[in-house]
């Protein structure tokens, strides 16, 4: 197992290393020039020079890749070109936003899409199948800002029953101490700051789960059904168990494997959906940070942030990797 | 067992409420109950920005949504809007504006405005007493010194790069800076004497950049560390902004917000802030998000909304904006000597010819752009400048008149492949004075078709080099505006556009009148207001018979708040104080 582990992290270096020569070309093939942005309509040629000198980007293309690798190389991911910010500092500010969105999203889509999916296959292509499918199909095809925008309107604006912006109150004068809206508002041991952080998080988990919502749905309708033919199951039912030990012990244990796989899939598709999600619900994390520094052509941010998601995404694959033993003993690495 | 727990849960909060209001917490706004406080009323401020606003108004917490995040925490780093907007309730200068206008310069630290020889070079002002920085440290002669020399020393790199008003102002740093020296004879005077007169002096110290800031604070803070990501001052992690204005700064977290609280022992005890906190949301950068912020009560003020926003704020009962003067112009740029992006040689365009710049002029709908996209928050321009700037003059500008424009454009006598022409616009951005170019170009384009042109359309990025592209004339016809920096003539008609640099003409336009030239400079250095504006007027007189450009547009930009908030003095420039600002209960 170990040495499994080992040989798929030495298996990413190239990865990563190949990913950070296509971002900084592709970043600097775009038209778009950060000193411009920092200018604004100031931008002269003459002060435009000025600070494109300041911020090294009148050397050439490969001694700025050499510098930026070396400095990443000592662990520093650079500086902001427009506010001078170190990427990881307002990466630790921002990061925990997108941690919290992320899991809300997954414990909406996991924690609703597995029951469904299984009461979904208990009849195929029965009328409570049918609507599952329906819903499914709807949480699919909607694109994130329209469900965002929509759930705000009806219960934000309309209702008035939950938040339409932000992760918490700032009339409740939170401080931010881990930046996790959750737990700062723990901390303060208000119940209207907990009751006020939990209810920032549900439209945009809800927004951003939807998508993973559908597909956890039909994978767990599709695997628990697959299942559900085989002969050990039917072996099972002929020893006379009763229906629940027979879906609990022997049709979900084997239908968890594709599920687990999906779900760690999605967490890639969930902080591309973050993005949106926190452009909608004017969300301080890490996806509207990215929307920003790529409108002031910050360069440095956008690739250090995207590799350091390229890299969550390839720690979280092992994961789902390595909990495949744990689902499933058969399974072994070596 | 449930009760119980809820029970204690609430003890917590009761303890946690009791620490905010009773102890010595850092939070200044818990301040008030245990000083003397300016004003009576104020004595009831409540004891947590959380608490309700109190029934006389006074109190509570404002949410304000900016347009974006801050940049530096330290005033005279920046020069972008977001952070100006909140630097004007922290720290002031020596002059300031009066609420709700753009450019009529009123005394605030200083004690009257003041008297300026009559060579124009030295002008000497009177301080007022009495005045603490938000550290607890006085204001006096040689703090405002210590920011002047400050500024002028700042070295190249990371500081002159961002502290682009100083530099723009006074012509550069160090021994290039017009301003010679800044004295403090005694603890009241300050003097400042420039190399050679300088007309806009007085009316560009009125930006939040030129707000003196505690000598103390700067000085423990290093705030003139470089790297900037390094320097605690201007990131605003602790001590930061620390001025003398209304409200005094209390954090900021990148990208969501930045705190300000009610300064509780501000000088000025007549204006001083009813709101015990306002919070500026830094993250509300989506216009239909911070429309819905709106109508939820997320936020109380918008900065700004989009017009195509304004009437639905209007029928969901928000309040609109009014800023009254305009403080920006868009206009349609005319290039007469297009200069190659390759470093070749210009070449003439037709705008060379005055009739054909007539022509354009002439055929312009102004008004109908302003119905069609400014949901009528925007003026048809009477000159260069928006009314109420210095030196502003209104002129007989050509009206919109398409038999007047064929006319002109037959007069001009262009063979037909000349007829065919491109027209610029920026994509990926909205300014004030262009909510939406893409369909602004549009409109324009049809207009121009009307009298016979042909006109191809076409972009790029703002940040791509459109910018830079419009300044360093490689367009023919563009569009583009500028937003004040102040608001006088100088800022409009030589920053932006007809300043010659090294010996030539504005590159953005080729417009190669010498007397311009001439007239612009006296400007700059005339030793009374009177004696600058008749020049500036005189600018104006010779503009509007050769049509170097087409102002198009002077916009107020809408915000919108809810009907609860009172107080709000809109101005064109977004200089706006929230010191008068209430909130109903």
């Amino acid at each position: 197992m170990l040495r499994f582990i080992v040989r798929r992290v030495i298996g990413a270096i190239p990865v990563l290393f190949g990913l950070s020569i296509i971002l900084f070309l592709f970043l600097r093939l775009l038209p778009g020039d950060p000193a411009e942005a920092i200018l604004g309509q100031h931008a002269t040629p003459e002060l435009t020079a000025q600070i494109r000198t300041t911020l090294g980007l009148d050397q050439p293309l490969y001694v700025q890749y050499v510098n930026y690798l070396v400095r990443l190389l000592h662990g520093d991911f650079g500086s902001s070109f427009v506010d001078g910010k170190s990427v990881a500092d307002t990466f630790l500010v921002r990061f925990p936003g997108t941690i919290e969105l992320t899991i809300g999203a997954l414990i909406f889509a996991v924690g609703l899409g597995i029951p469904l999916g299984r009461l979904a296959a208990r009849h195929p292509n029965g009328w409570v199948d049918g609507i599952v499918t329906v819903v499914s199909l709807f949480g699919i095809s909607i694109p994130i800002f329209v469900l965002g925008y929509t759930l705000v309107f009806v219960f934000g604006v309309q209702l008035h029953w939950l938040p339409a912006l932000g992760q918490s109150d700032p009339r409740l004068g939170i401080p931010q101490v881990t930046h996790f809206a959750v737990i700062d508002a723990l901390l303060t041991g208000r119940p209207n700051a907990i009751i006020d952080s939990f209810s920032h998080l549900v439209l945009p988990s809800i927004a951003l789960g939807s998508i993973p919502l559908a597909i956890v749905t039909r994978i767990t309708r599709a695997s628990v059904i697959d299942v559900a033919n085989e002969d050990y199951v039917r072996t099972a039912r002929a020893k006379g168990l009763t229906e629940r030990r027979v879906d609990d012990r022997h049709i979900m244990r084997n239908a968890w494997l594709p599920v687990a796989t999906v779900i760690g899939l999605q967490v890639g598709g969930l902080l591309a959906g973050a993005v949106l999600t926190e452009t909608v619900f004017s969300w301080n994390g890490v996806g509207s940070w990215v929307v920003s520094a790529i409108q002031n052509h910050d360069y440095i941010v956008v690739q250090s942030l995207i590799l350091i998601f390229a890299t969550i995404f390839l720690f979280v694959n092992l994961i789902v990797d390595i909990s495949y033993a744990f689902l499933n003993p058969r399974i072994r690495y070596s | 067992m449930l009760r119980a727990r809820t029970g204690s849960l609430l003890a917590a909060a009761a303890i946690v409420f009791a620490a905010c209001g009773g102890s010595a917490t850092p939070s200044p706004s818990a301040a008030p109950s245990q000083q003397a406080s300016p004003s009576a009323a104020v004595a009831s401020a409540a004891p947590s920005p959380s608490a309700a606003a109190s029934a006389s108004g006074n109190g509570g917490t404002l949410v304000v949504g900016l347009d974006g995040d801050m940049v530096f925490a330290d005033p005279s780093l920046v020069s972008d809007g977001n952070s100006l907007y909140v630097a004007i309730q922290v720290v002031e200068g020596l002059v300031g504006l009066t609420p709700g206008t753009i450019g009529d310069v009123i005394p605030v630290l200083a004690a009257s405005m003041p008297t300026i020889s009559a060579d124009g070079k030295t002008y000497t002002f009177t301080l007022r007493t009495g005045i603490k920085f938000h550290d607890g440290t006085d204001f006096n002669a040689a703090a405002v010194k210590f920011n002047y020399d400050r500024w002028k020393a700042y070295p190249k790199g990371d500081l002159q790069d961002n502290a682009y008003y100083y530099g723009a102002v006074f012509g550069g740093f160090g021994d290039a800076s017009n301003l010679a020296s800044v004295d403090a004879p005694d603890a009241t005077t300050v003097v400042f004497n420039f190399k050679t007169p300088q007309s806009n002096f007085l009316v560009s110290q009125t930006l939040a950049v030129f707000g003196i800031q505690s000598p103390t604070a700067l000085q423990k803070d290093k705030a003139d560390t470089t790297p900037l990501k390094d320097n605690k001052y201007a990131q605003g992690q602790g001590e930061s902004m620390v001025g003398t204005g209304p409200f005094m700064f209390k954090d900021w977290v990148t990208g969501d917000h930045v705190t300000v609280v009610k300064n509780p022992n501000y000088w000025d005890t007549a204006h001083a802030a009813h709101l015990d906190q306002i919070t500026f949301q830094a993250n509300l950068k989506d216009s239909t998000a911070k429309l819905q912020a709106l109508q939820a009560g997320g936020i109380d003020l918008a900065e700004t909304i989009s017009p195509a926003d304004v009437a639905t704020a209007k029928s969901s009962g928000l309040q609109i904006v009014d800023r009254g003067q305009s403080c920006n112009t868009g206009y349609l740029g005319m290039n007469q000597s297009l200069q190659s992006s390759s470093g070749g040689a210009a070449t003439p365009t037709i705008y060379a010819n005055k009739d054909v710049r007539f022509a354009v002029a002439e055929a312009l709908n102004k008004q109908g752009y302003i119905d069609a996209f400014y949901a009528g928050a925007a003026k048809v321009p009477q000159s260069w400048l928006p009314a109420g700037t210095t030196g502003y003059k209104a002129e007989n500008m050509p009206a919109f008149d398409v038999n007047a424009a064929k006319a002109s454009l037959a007069k001009a006598g262009l063979s037909a492949d000349k007829l065919k022409i491109d027209l610029y616009y920026p994509s990926n951005v909205v300014r004030p004075y262009m909510p939406d170019p893409k369909s602004l170009a549009q409109a324009i384009a049809g207009d121009l078709q009307a009298i016979g042109f042909t006109v191809a359309l076409k972009t790029e990025d703002w940040h791509g080099g459109y910018v830079s592209h419009a300044t360093g004339g490689n367009f023919p016809l563009f569009l583009f505006g500028w937003t004040c920096d102040w608001a006088g003539a100088d800022n409009f008609l030589y920053t932006a556009w007809f300043g010659w640099q090294n010996g030539k003409p504005n590159l953005q336009f080729g417009w190669a009148n010498p007397q311009v030239n001439t007239l612009m400079t006296q400007a700059l250095q005339a030793t009374s207001p009177d004696a600058a504006n008749a020049l500036w007027g005189q600018v104006q007189d010779l503009a509007v018979q050769d049509m170097p450009t087409v102002p198009i547009v002077n916009s107020t930009p809408p915000g919108a708040y809810v009907s609860k908030v009172q107080g709000f003095v809109g101005a064109g420039n977004q200089t706006e104080l929230f010191n008068s600002v209430t909130i109903q209960p």
